[in-house]
């Protein structure tokens, strides 16, 4: 499989934090790729400058083999990247069919498209088949999603970024603040979604999850990925050791 | 991996829902209240002087009294959903009005094309304010409350100074006789035929189009909105210049039905506005509204008013009653608002937010 | 859904409502020119501003009267002297259906037309104290010789300052005849007396507060100005107001248009000098019967003029003076 996205020796500073510190990453389709590491690491700085809401200081990130530059959220999408941070960016106020396609959304056509009417009906059954195809659980299509539960509403996010993703998907933290159930919904989506041949990578802070439905870990620790794992071949106790630096290790996936 | 894989759900047919959920439920809730409470304060007076109450040419005294109020509420309610507010409003329909008066008068003449003229640089001069608020808003990041509080100031200014604050009366005769004063169909009258052409034009832009999905993104997660790829500044920018065109056309309104500047009497229309788009159940935090809700928010002070008059009460007491459906409204608002967002934590006030787009809570941590 | 159903229902509901219960009332149903013999009448009397004395007063008088003449008075006024308060009020107050509206209008054009309406649906209009642009939808005109106290207002700031000086104008706002009349006949005295310099007027908007900033302003700009004209009651309260803040009482001499409770302390405490007291009673009176003469088909004059007395000091103790004094109360 070859690798989608890869990025080689990104460095950012905030001021004289120093964030990222020539960190690497790569992530195949069809792959689920846990990014784990302590408080600080660098985590969730290099999501956000894979999937273009804040750009490296310096590095470069590869796409499909190609260097490509992603200035913006708007660049990402376009090369197929959707991302869900821990915020899930919905508007509670508006319904899961009108948060599935907010930004894109499917006009009528001809002068009333272009006066603004858009086609709810198509929309409404894109996100039906959406939400079945990937499991979310969504019993009401027209309510707010304000009123729904964390669980439901990271399904909508979810599905939101797996519906328009076709390539790569960054989930900062899916499962942080679910229930038990929901949790398990979050995880097979994870799962179902990779089986589609998109590349899902995911931050935690949850080794049994990680380990549960990662295909690869890698660490990272101050800025830089320390490590890569196979999850079937490895231990929660050499992951956390990785993690705080009582094991040093760069090596082969 | 382990653990079963659970069985996807599916959800019932939902082709036939009523449209568009944009905290609909919510908002048919609190439509319903506002009707039911309208209709109360219309059972009221009519049991008490029915002959005076209870007649066409006196819902048509409200529905004209409330005309110019409703073009500047469907605005308003806009600015409201994106969780802003334009204390401007009243202030830019002086403004519009003294410039347009002005053109006119410097073109001389009594007939439509005069009038014509003035209608499009009363627009203009709305549009005008309504881009400069928008821009200093969403661009300068200032708050609404703020921006539009300093805007009021400048647009009464000038038109304080353009008139050296005597009201100017150059209007048009057939301003005044046909639409200031005039009937279609007999006996309905233009301003309010016009008034319910933009209601209805504003009702379908809100709920029908992208732009007033938009709107509501904006007002209830403007951060979501900007990582979709919306424009969220250029959006605002749009909401607060149609505001202020629609507040440049109402001075219009308002220049053909007083056939005076009315430069003092504007100074509680912008409360006025806000009082009855809230009273219509838009919520303030942003996020949800409806153009009818706002039509009869604006409805049930005009009608206490004129029930008071009526019976012989001193109107002061429609002061006291409409502050007082003002604050249950705003309060049964919030508490429909806090069953129906299951999980939402308190939000800081958006009117004293020192910056727009910030991220908003409500969500699992 | 359901819900939507009643909203529909609710708003079908009330439109039914009014069609079945409307009184054929656009045909107008009091006399369409016509005459009421007997009483009893009703009356409406919309003030020009409520809370203001001079149409407390006037409003005292139009009860009594009214009481005598088998009438009921409904009385409204806008809480700021507008327009745009007054005309919803007016609509309402057609809608009654009185015999006679006795009305003081806020502006002579902007209340034309719903003055009119009240004309055309039958109803005796009498202009109490202010006047319209055309002021034939009205059976009859009542104010005070305007002019004439203007005038007057003068030859008191002569008396009270004989050396001449700067004199300072503060009236309401353009378009109000009252006060109009008044600030032209102080200008027309002044400009013929060449002792006095004229330094022009200022507007408050009937606002005590304006009032008091513009004279505080003013006296920066000219401090030896030696007298102020206020044309009606609020900006005589203003201007006092302004004239103490600069702390120029004994300095500058204030005649003011009106005679409220408040003008009369400040006339006794010393910081207004002169007042000019219209005859608000008499004009409602006179209002009154007026309107009651036009629906008993009697004769009807169609302009009085009424009186004003000067108030000093020296007459405000006397029998006179004490009459002349406005009511905050019936």
């Amino acid at each position: 499989m070859s690798v989608l996205l890869e990025a080689v020796g990104l460095s950012k500073a905030y001021g004289h934090v120093e964030a990222l510190a020539g960190a690497d990453f790569d992530v195949k389709a069809g792959e689920v790729v846990a990014v784990i590491g302590d408080n600080g690491a660098g985590k969730s700085t290099l999501v956000r400058i894979l999937s273009g809401s804040e750009q490296a200081d310096s590095g470069t990130v590869l796409f499909d083999g190609r260097p490509v530059t992603i200035a913006n959220p708007q660049d990402a999408r376009r090369l197929g990247i959707e991302t869900v941070f821990q915020d899930l960016a919905l508007a509670p106020h508006l319904d899961p069919v009108q948060n599935m396609y907010l930004g894109r959304e499917v006009m009528r056509r001809g002068l009333l498209g272009t006066l603004g009417f858009m086609d709810v009906k198509s929309m409404r059954a894109g996100s039906r088949r959406a939400f079945d195809d990937l499991g979310a659980t969504v019993t009401n299509l027209t309510g707010p999603v304000g009123s729904m539960s964390g669980g439901q509403r990271q399904g909508i996010a979810v599905a939101r970024a797996a519906a328009w993703a076709s390539k790569v998907i960054f989930l900062d933290e899916p499962t942080a603040a679910l229930g038990v159930v929901q949790t398990r919904n979050v995880l097979d989506l994870i799962r179902r979604v990779s089986q589609n041949g998109i590349g899902v990578v995911f931050i935690s802070h949850s080794m049994p999850h990680v380990m549960e439905v990662a295909d690869r870990i890698q660490v990272m620790r101050r800025g830089r990925r320390v490590a890569t794992f196979r999850a079937s071949e490895t231990t929660m106790e050499q992951l956390v050791g990785a993690m705080t630096g009582a094991l040093a290790q760069d090596g082969a996936s | 991996m382990s653990g079963a894989v659970s069985t996807p759900q599916t959800a019932p047919a939902t082709a036939d829902r009523a449209p568009s959920g944009v905290g609909a439920r919510i908002l048919r809730a609190q439509g319903l209240q506002i009707v039911f409470i309208l209709a109360v304060i219309v059972v009221f007076f009519s049991a008490l002087k029915p002959d005076a109450f209870l007649s066409v040419s006196n819902f048509r005294g409200i529905v004209v009294n409330t005309s110019i109020l409703a073009v500047l509420g469907v605005g308003m309610t806009l600015v409201i959903v994106t969780g802003g507010i334009d204390l401007s409003v009243g202030s830019v329909l002086v403004f519009s009005g003294v410039v347009a008066d002005k053109t006119m008068k410097a073109l001389g003449g009594q007939g439509w094309g005069v009038a014509a003229v003035g209608l499009l640089v009363a627009c203009a001069c709305g549009l005008g304010w309504g881009v400069l608020n928008g821009v200093i808003i969403a661009k300068g990041k200032v708050p609404p409350l703020i921006t539009t509080l300093g805007s009021l100031g400048m647009a009464l200014g000038f038109s304080q100074i353009m008139t050296t604050g005597i009201d100017l009366r150059d209007v048009p005769d057939v301003l005044v006789n046909n639409i200031g004063f005039g009937n279609v169909f007999g006996q309905v009258p233009s301003l309010s035929v016009i008034s319910l052409v933009v209601i209805l034009l504003g009702y379908v832009v809100l709920h029908h189009t992208r732009f007033g999905l938009y709107t509501f993104a904006v007002g209830s997660n403007a951060e979501a909105g900007r990582r979709v790829g919306i424009g969220v500044d250029r959006h605002l920018i749009k909401v607060y210049a149609l505001c202020g065109l629609l507040a440049g056309f109402a001075g219009m309104m308002n220049l053909s039905f007083f056939q005076s500047t009315t430069i003092s009497g504007q100074s509680n229309t912008n409360l006025n506005v806000i009082a009855g788009v809230v009273i219509g159940g838009t919520s303030l935090f942003g996020g949800a509204g409806s153009i009818f809700g706002t039509v009869i928010g604006l409805l049930i002070p005009s009608t206490l008013q004129n029930g008071f008059v009526i019976i012989g009460v001193q109107s002061f007491w429609q002061q006291v009653v409409v502050g007082a459906v003002l604050i249950a409204a705003v309060f049964t608002d919030q508490r429909r608002r806090a069953r129906s967002m299951a999980g939402a934590t308190s939000r800081t006030h958006p009117l004293l937010r020192l910056r727009r787009g910030t991220p908003p809570q409500g969500e699992p941590r | 859904m359901t819900r939507h159903r009643y909203l529909a229902a609710g708003a079908a509901a009330m439109v039914l409502l009014t069609a079945a219960c409307s009184s054929s009332n656009t045909a107008s149903s009091s006399s369409s020119g016509g005459t009421k013999k007997n009483g009893p009448y009703k009356i409406a009397f919309v003030q020009g501003v409520a809370g203001d004395a001079f149409y407390i007063t006037m409003q005292c008088a139009i009860q009594a009267e009214a009481k005598t003449v088998n009438a009921t008075v409904n009385v409204q006024g806008p809480q700021k002297f507008d327009p745009t308060l007054q005309t919803p009020i007016v609509q309402s107050v057609v809608s009654t259906k009185p015999d006679a509206l006795l009305i003081a209008p806020t502006d002579v054009s902007a209340m034309q037309q719903p003055i009119a309406q009240a004309q055309k649906a039958g109803i005796k209009v009498v202009l109490v104290d202010t006047t319209l642009k055309d002021p034939s939808v009205a059976v009859s005109a009542i104010s005070s010789d305007n002019l004439g106290g203007g005038k007057a207002a003068f030859d008191a700031i002569k008396q009270l300052v004989p050396g001449g000086g700067k004199v300072l104008l503060v009236s309401v706002q353009p378009g109000i005849s009252t006060t109009d009349d008044r600030a032209k006949g102080f200008q027309q005295a002044a400009a013929a007396d060449s002792t006095f310099k004229d330094l022009g007027i200022q507007y408050d908007q009937d606002d005590p507060q304006k009032a008091a900033q513009i004279v505080s302003a003013a006296l920066q700009k000219d401090p030896d100005i030696v007298g102020i004209f206020a044309t009606n009651l609020f900006s005589a309260e203003g201007a006092a107001t302004g004239i103490r803040q600069a702390g120029k009482q004994n300095q500058v001499k204030i005649v003011g248009f009106d005679a409220g409770p408040d003008q009369v302390k400040a006339l006794k405490d010393g910081t207004v000098q002169a007042l000019v007291a219209q005859q608000p009673g008499t004009i409602g009176k006179d209002g009154v019967d007026q309107a009651i003469a036009s629906l008993k088909g009697d004769t009807v004059t169609a302009n009085i003029k009424t009186e004003f007395t000067i108030l000093t000091k020296d007459n405000i103790d006397s029998a006179d003076g004490q009459a002349a004094v406005y009511k905050s109360s019936c």
